[in-house]
């Protein structure tokens, strides 16, 4: 008897809200079915809010409060404990099969979200796409023009664009396949369609404004990432990089050698003619670190530069003789440029001495930084002839801490040195370039 | 009676002269989308926002606070003449600058003769070269909303650029609203006259926007605003990217007018229409590349010109997809 009370009382949900309150009006006078009855309805009562978001039958209030735990077990390690991208797509497809009407899928969808960068799928478009197949098709799509002037089934519209908000973070250029599966799951006037649009729209303009491309992953090597980050700098394309040093790991077992850093060098040929002119007896500076960001990377870099020499020493180069009637070395003609066509700005702009070379180190002490200035004389001789002053900064704590953050060697304290007893200069250099 | 007017009158010129007004709210994140459930929420920060970058100003007015307090009187002596010697001191210094603007507008736009600002090419709008031009600028960051970013500006070694560092943090704050954060920003000042009259800068003969900078790699944006009288229109702007480079060497950007995007609270609007440059308000840089960590950017001056070579009005043509009005 109250099996059938209970089936003519869930085939009355199904139907809707007319039809329960007529079944339970209609009721047996029996004072314990009665009380079945009653608590029936007080259930279907607390589960009148979901019937609106989600198409999906009555069932008990124990089975939510599972729902998250059980998403959860989902993403949990399997046997090998590994986390990449089969693991993941075994997770999502377990969600399927487990649920095959997908009940509770917008909080699945926004657990994988979370979970991607752990995964390591966080640039991976066909995972989006398998994300956005979670949701069950033309379901909430719009059927009329009201449906569509309201939200239809907003929290399931704003998890589409939430799917969408994080290809854009993670610069992920959605593909036909999403578009299709977005007009399945919510139509072609829906808000996760107008996200896909403008993505469509916007990431195409913006794809190739960079004038200085960092590639998307940078390499792990040390050495090569040295590499990248001086010609990022350099801006003169003649400019040869040089390896004065690879690094060698310590070996436990062999004779007790102490780690070597690495040191990369760059140095473009007008910077080496400079460097041949400069005067002898006016010194050059080893100053740095300075910070450089690769995309979320940060490496330091020091420079070899010189002052501005006096405006006495401004020696204008001499031309040499004629040689050829035909291509004369100089020409005086009368051009000038008047008010209207001047171009160039009413204003002193900021020089500063010339830098010679660049170079990036493994460490950040003197004595690598020697071995640079020595390596650099092979192809500079004039500077074994020429005082090399060092004016390095000292690392602070917040250096330190970022450096360990960013998975660089923490920069060791220099030894004192002769400038080194120079606060201020130290103060200003660790706060930005000279 | 007529002494108690006096004190009223200068209480409130006391009061208006401590408490600048509230700073210009910058642009946040580098949404490029929009959605409009979740821009009641966003209003809701703005407004939090703009109370709390007040507050701000009156901090960042600190110094202004000392100075004032120095040089006002100590209340034992004679409170009335020293009020209306500010009223009269105040009154004079306004109409000497008023002065000044009708003299300057006599002799030509902006002071300048006619042929001269016909034929002027460039035009250096901002520079660094003393402290007091770092007054024009404000800064702000996420800390005023509950974030830990933080931006400083000063001058630089050789006392001829800006430089502006700070250290960028991209954890939220704890309000309960916010899951994303992390920017610092630094905008210039509304250009003002006598009597605290908004002006603006004309740049309508110049198509192209020239910083010479040195940053350490990370990209800011660049933001401009228009002089526009709208409430509703205070956190429109321009914006386009600027890319350091990075090392040791000085950096020229040239940025045409024509590159610059519309986008209203972050986000980029769907009906983009070319910038007009008759009255530009202020410009605004902004680093938001959710990359944690120390970051400088040495500024050497800003300023307008004219390259002939380029003739693009605008770059972003509407899409029939988004904008089917547009194309009826």
């Amino acid at each position: 008897m109250s099996w059938v009370q209970v089936n003519l009382l869930a085939r009355g949900l199904s139907r809707g809200w007319g039809s329960i309150c007529r079944t339970v009006l209609s009721g047996t006078p029996f004072a314990q079915p009665s009380l079945q009855a009653r608590g029936l309805h007080c259930s279907a009562v607390t589960h009148k809010d979901d019937v609106w978001l989600v198409p999906r039958p009555s069932e008990p209030q124990k089975k939510p409060i599972k729902v998250p735990a059980m998403h959860e077990d989902l993403f949990r390690p399997s046997g090998n404990g590994e986390q990449d991208k089969a693991s993941f797509l075994n997770a999502v497809r377990s969600f399927g099969e487990h649920n095959v009407r997908k009940r509770g899928h917008v909080d699945f969808i926004y657990l994988a979200l979370r979970k991607m960068p752990e995964f390591g799928v966080e640039r991976d478009l066909s995972v989006y796409n398998l994300l956005l197949d979670v949701f069950p098709k033309e379901v909430f799509r719009p059927r009329n023009a009201i449906q569509r002037i309201f939200v239809h089934y907003p929290r399931q519209q704003e998890c589409g664009v939430a799917v969408l908000e994080q290809m854009e973070r993670h610069g992920v250029m959605p593909n036909t396949e999403t578009e299709f599966l977005l007009i399945q799951v919510f139509g072609h006037k829906s808000y996760p369609m107008l996200k896909f649009l403008r993505m469509k729209l916007w990431f195409t303009r913006f794809k190739n404004i960079n004038p200085y491309p960092v590639p998307r992953d940078l390499p792990q090597d040390p050495l090569d990432l040295a590499k990248l980050g001086l010609r990022h700098m350099e801006p003169d394309l003649s400019a040869k990089v040089t390896v004065y040093q690879m690094s060698l790991p310590s070996e436990s077992t062999g004779i007790e050698d102490p780690t070597q850093p690495h040191i990369v060098g760059i140095q473009s040929p007008d910077q080496q003619a400079a460097l041949a002119r400069h005067n002898p007896s006016r010194p050059v500076f080893v100053e740095g670190p300075f910070p450089l960001w690769l995309r979320n990377k940060c490496v330091y870099y020091h420079i070899l530069r010189a002052d501005l020499p006096p405006p006495e020493e401004e020696t204008v180069e001499e031309i040499p003789e004629e040689w050829n009637l035909y291509y004369p070395m100089q020409l005086d003609l009368e051009y000038s440029r008047s008010a209207w066509d001047n171009y160039e700005f009413d204003m002193d702009e900021v020089t500063e001495g010339p830098v010679f070379a660049m170079c990036m180190t493994g460490a950040h002490d003197q004595a690598t930084l020697v071995k640079w200035i020595q390596g650099l004389q092979e192809t500079n001789p004039t500077l074994a002839q020429i005082p090399v002053v060092f004016r390095l900064a000292r690392s602070t704590g917040e250096l330190l801490a970022t450096t360990r953050l960013e998975g660089q060697s923490p920069p060791h304290s220099p030894p004192k040195g002769p400038e080194e007893d120079d606060e201020a200069i130290q103060a200003q250099q660790r706060q930005g370039q000279s | 009676m007529a002494s108690i007017h006096k004190l009223l009158i200068g209480t409130y010129i006391h009061r208006n002269f401590l408490r600048p007004r509230a700073a210009v709210p910058p642009f946040v994140g580098n949404h490029f989308v929009d959605y409009s459930s979740s821009s009641l929420q966003k209003q809701v920060a703005s407004a939090n926002k703009v109370s709390q970058q007040g507050k701000t100003e009156e901090g960042l007015q600190g110094h202004d606070h000392k100075e004032v307090a120095l040089d006002v009187p100590s209340p034992d002596r004679t409170p009335e003449v020293s009020f209306d010697k500010a009223i009269r001191d105040e009154a004079m210094e306004h109409f000497r600058r008023l002065k000044d603007e009708i003299v300057a507008h006599v002799r030509g736009p902006d002071g300048r003769p006619l042929h001269e600002v016909i034929m002027e090419q460039a035009r250096v709008v901002w520079q660094f070269r003393e402290k007091e031009d770092l007054d024009k600028w404000i800064l702000t960051s996420d800390k005023t909303i509950g974030g830990r970013s933080e931006i400083f500006l000063k001058m630089s070694k050789n006392n001829r650029s800006a430089l502006l560092y700070g250290t960028l943090s991209s954890e939220a704050p704890q309000d309960g609203e916010s899951n994303q954060s992390g920017y610092c920003a630094m905008i210039s000042r509304i250009p003002r006259g006598a009597f605290e009259r908004k002006l603006s800068y004309d740049w309508s003969q110049f198509n192209t926007l020239y910083l010479r900078v040195r940053g350490d790699g990370r990209p800011w944006m660049v933001n401009i605003k228009q002089d526009t009288e709208f409430i509703q229109r205070k956190n429109q702007m321009y914006s386009y990217f600027m890319f350091t480079r990075g090392g040791p060497y000085w950096q020229e950007v040239k940025i045409p007018f024509s590159k610059f995007f519309f986008s209203n609270q972050g986000r980029i609007r769907d009906v983009q229409g070319p910038l007009i440059l008759d009255k530009i308000s202020s410009i605004g840089f902004t680093l938001s590349d959710k990359v944690d960590g120390p970051f400088f950017l040495e500024i050497d001056f800003i300023g307008v010109f004219t390259d002939p070579a380029h003739t693009e009005e605008f770059a972003y043509e509407n899409s029939p997809d988004l904008n089917p009005r547009l194309f009826k």
